[in-house]
């Protein structure tokens, strides 16, 4: 019955996708073309298998996952497609693809669960330091894949196959590898991280045990030098952070780590032009409108002439926005839904993270339980950071709106951790 | 282990608290910072094409108006029907170049507020009217037409104000332009060749420039004497040929380089008719820096003018700067004092209304687009400059200047108009001559000022300013 719900809800997101396209269409004086047809199979295919898979294969998972990640994806589709066509063309196929891997994901663990994944940790360790190591890769070099640098940061990579050219950013696939191998390691480590020794009036932990986390911000800060940017190395270090914390309950790792973060992203703002050029925004954003400004503040006049209802889908000028598509799909929803799709657009985020929290605490098995922690934390830290970069809450980061923003890396890993969650609420209740 | 989790997953909650107090500020309480921002290209977006409010004069003439595009009635052209006759008043909207004059002053009146979408219909339902409103000028439009054509090819401007109100009839700065050109297509190039134009056709020379008034600043001095007691008309004084400023080899001498009157002795109201500079040195002198400040100071100079465009300051300096001979080439209207025409004009209406006043304006009223006023300006006395006294008998010197003294070309046949001209001293070129008056006397209407600054090195006030402000004078009392 609960299945039956999610079917409803998730016929419901296809027709928000669908009627989405159409009334862009409408008000740009089109009509209900094929792009209709077109969005409403594609969404009906991608989130119809799912859905078929979990009834098949975990019948028992949590029925609100999915819902959430189609209509937070079918709001964002809309947006693409409002802004442009062609990206959202291919963003079907990545629907596509990241709906189907996410069904072989389901498919796979049907008799084994989410354990084999505690068995190879260290393959994904090794995935995790190799995809994040790809954008370092020479931008032009004899091999088909080489390294890109967008607006200052080298988050992507491009490979080159004959005539077709795929740019992706291997970091959201390595922060999905990257939470599975914490998960294992710290399950497994949990009683010797736990170890601690008495400093005089102080309960510290064992030293020996904080090296992990030294290592751990000194690959954070590498990464932040190598691929200048903020937002993907905060997002994977305060992720290590959590989880540890999560696992040893010691709130020595979080103090130690944020302060080493904090540290290590002001040495950041002064050392590189690219970051100190963010805080500069973020701080005075209308000192040099047409420059350091023009991106957030772009952004806020969006939002502002939003205001609460929105122009309507198709009628805002969210063009103007600098990455409308990408990072910025948030402030184009703002601009056209206005305050109400804003706040459902975050209330969404905030419940997908509660849904993922609530597996995680339910969790008898440790491993599974900081798995189910670790994806909920990096999705919900994800859609806040990028949220309050373009509401210009925190500095700007280049990272992906989760389901939202175009981009084939962001919705596939996006799309697995929706499967594994789902996967590991169904072996809790099974 | 659920205890640290649940911690985290607080503070998550936490931070999307934020994100939702943020965005609710920017979207529902900030709002108008970011949307109404002139750096938001919606702004821009929004105005152009859209339908803007008219601009009438008192008498209904038509001089901004927004027609429909005949091929999609959503869109508007503005119009500016009567081309350079209003352009430094009007100004203009340009999506381009921005907004000008009264167009940029009054844009949050004059825009639509309508977006064709749901907000309107929210609107509508709340009661709001977002169409434009529409401004009604005082100027009277054959006035201006008047005024406008009796410069010709002058440089100069001319104000005409009610003296009982203080509305402004007529405002002309001249050479002026079409204000259409800045919506034409090549407008960038007809804009640029109008700001490399020497001679400033874009400036509002009546209200945002400002002259030396020479000899009509004997009016302020005469009206300082009078009021405080320290001379009257019939005060007699010495006559020499030249005034020798105190500590100094240099001298003030008369237009004619004679003395006032028969070399003897003359009447300050036989100095104030032939307007002699050597008898209103000595004069400002008995007045004194600090006494002659305040008489300029209650005649609104070194005082910011309220007013519906943007204006200068009028100029009389303080009086610790001014020593001997400096307060005697002040008292000439010479060295540092300067004045904008609508202030000259003023000083006229001042005389002219028993020495109030009047808060000068240019919009009467503001209406919405159900012909309902949404407000309107009721006459107001910015400041009583002299007594009703004192007044009277500044405005019968001022009436002799035009019966038989150095005003007499700006006569109007069977009106008994009062007037003062002036002519700066110009060590080359063109110097400012002036004439500002104010008719009929005996029940005023109309207080005017002219200035022409291209008359030529020989031009007076009495022989370039006083025939134009005849013309415009005769044009208003004798229809």
């Amino acid at each position: 019955m609960n299945r039956d719900a999610e079917a409803a809800l998730l016929v419901g997101a296809t027709v928000i996708a669908s009627l989405g396209v159409g009334l862009v269409n409408l008000a740009q004086g089109g009509t209900f073309d094929a792009q209709v047809a077109l969005t409403f199979f594609v969404f009906a295919a991608a989130f119809g298998s799912l859905h078929l898979a979990l009834r098949r294969w975990a019948p028992s998972a949590s029925p609100f996952l999915l819902p959430l990640g189609s209509v937070l994806a079918a709001i964002g589709f809309v947006e693409v497609y409002r802004i442009n066509p062609h990206f959202a063309g291919l963003q079907r196929w990545w629907l596509l693809i990241a709906a189907g891997l996410a069904t072989l994901l389901l498919a796979l663990f049907r008799n084994t669960g989410v354990a084999p994944l505690r068995r190879y940790r260290y393959m994904f360790l090794a995935a995790a330091v190799g995809l994040l190591m790809l954008p370092l890769l020479p931008t032009s070099w004899g091999f088909p894949i080489r390294g890109v640098i967008v607006n200052g940061s080298r988050l992507w990579t491009t490979l080159t196959l004959g005539p077709l050219r795929l740019n992706f950013q291997p970091g959201e696939i390595a922060k999905l590898a990257l939470v599975v191998f914490l998960a294992s390691y710290l399950a497994e480590r949990q009683p010797a991280l736990t170890e601690s020794r008495k400093v005089g009036r102080f309960t510290i932990p064992e030293p020996r045990h904080l090296i992990p986390v030294v290592i751990a911000s000194i690959a954070s800060f590498g990464l932040l030098v190598s691929q200048r940017d903020l937002g993907a190395s905060l997002l994977l270090f305060a992720v290590f952070v959590t989880m540890l914390y999560a696992a040893t309950e010691r709130t020595a790792y979080l103090a130690v780590g944020s302060s080493m973060f904090l540290a290590g992203a002001a040495a950041a703002a002064f050392t590189f032009s690219h970051v100190a050029r963010r805080f500069e925004a973020w701080l005075r954003p209308f000192a040099d409108p047409a420059d350091t400004g023009y991106q957030i503040l772009q952004s806020l006049f969006a939002l502002g002439s939003g205001s609460l209802s929105g122009s309507g889908l198709g009628v805002g000028t969210p063009d103007r926005i600098p990455a409308a598509w990408t990072d910025f799909i948030f402030s184009a929803v703002g601009e056209e839904l206005g305050l109400a799709g804003s706040v459902a657009v975050i209330a969404m985020y905030a419940l997908l993270v509660a849904v993922g929290v609530g597996i995680a605490l339910r969790s008898r098995d440790l491993f599974r339980k900081l798995l189910a922690f670790g994806l909920a934390f990096t999705l919900g830290l994800q859609s806040f950071l990028i949220i309050a970069g373009v509401t210009r809450l925190l500095p700007l980061t280049g990272i992906t709106l989760p389901f939202m923003s175009y981009g084939g890396s962001s919705l596939v890993s996006n799309f697995l951790i929706l499967a594994l969650l789902a996967r590991i609420s169904h072996e809790e209740r099974a | 282990m659920n205890g640290p989790i649940r911690r985290i997953a607080g503070f998550l909650f936490l931070a999307f608290g934020l994100l939702l107090l943020n965005v609710t500020y920017i979207q529902a309480i900030a709002t108008s910072t970011y949307r109404d921002n002139p750096l938001n290209p919606r702004v821009a977006a929004s105005i152009s094409g859209k339908e803007r409010g008219r601009i009438v004069t008192s008498d209904g003439t038509v001089v901004a108006r927004s027609i429909a595009d005949p091929g999609d009635p959503s869109r508007f052209a503005r119009e500016y029907p009567e081309g350079p006759v209003y352009a430094q008043v009007v100004g203009y909207s340009s999506l381009l170049f921005g907004d000008e004059g009264l167009e940029r002053v009054y844009a949050n009146d004059l825009r639509s507020r309508r977006d064709l979408t749901l907000s309107d219909v929210i609107n509508a339902l709340m009661g709001r009217d977002l169409r434009p409103k529409s401004l009604e000028l005082t100027i009277d439009d054959g006035l201006q037409h008047a005024a406008f054509d009796a410069m010709g090819d002058n440089t100069g401007a001319v104000v005409a104000i009610d003296p009982k109100t203080g509305a402004v009839l007529a405002m002309v700065s001249t050479p002026s332009y079409d204000p259409g050109v800045m919506l034409a297509p090549n407008a960038a190039e007809l804009r640029a060749a109008l700001l490399e134009d020497p001679e400033e056709p874009l400036a509002n020379r009546a209200v945002a420039r400002t002259y030396p008034p020479g000899s009509t600043f004997k009016v302020v001095v005469a009206s300082s004497a009078v009021e405080n007691g320290i001379a009257g008309p019939t005060t007699t004084f010495d006559d020499p040929i030249e005034f020798p400023l105190p500590g100094s080899t240099s001298t003030i001498r008369n237009y004619d380089r004679g003395p006032c009157g028969d070399g003897t002795t003359v009447t300050l109201s036989e100095a104030f008719r032939k307007s002699c500079n050597t008898i209103f040195a000595t004069l400002g002198l008995q007045v004194g820096a600090q006494t002659l400040y305040d008489t300029a100071v209650s005649f609104s100079f070194d005082e910011p003018i309220r007013f519906d465009l943007p204006t200068q300051e009028s100029f009389f300096p303080d009086p610790s700067d001014l020593d001997g001979p400096a307060l005697a080439q002040s008292s000439i209207g010479e060295r540092d004092v300067r004045a904008t025409p609508l202030e000259m004009a003023s000083i006229a209406a001042a005389v002219a209304n028993g020495g109030n006043l009047m808060q000068p304006y240019l919009v009467s009223r503001i209406v919405d687009a159900a012909g309902e006023t949404v407000s309107e300006v009721t006459p107001e006395i910015r400041t009583t400059a002299v007594s009703a006294a004192t007044a009277t008998i500044v405005s019968q010197m001022m009436e002799e200047v035009v019966a038989s003294g150095t005003g007499t070309r700006a006569t109007v046949p069977n009106v008994r108009v009062a007037g003062k001209t002036g002519t700066s001293d110009a060590s080359s070129g063109s110097p400012a001559v002036w004439f500002i008056g104010f008719a009929p006397v005996e029940d005023p209407t109309i207080a005017i000022a002219v200035v022409v600054l291209n008359g030529g090195e020989d031009a007076t006030g009495g022989s370039v300013a006083a025939p134009i402000a005849g013309q415009i004078l005769s044009y208003w009392l004798q229809p």
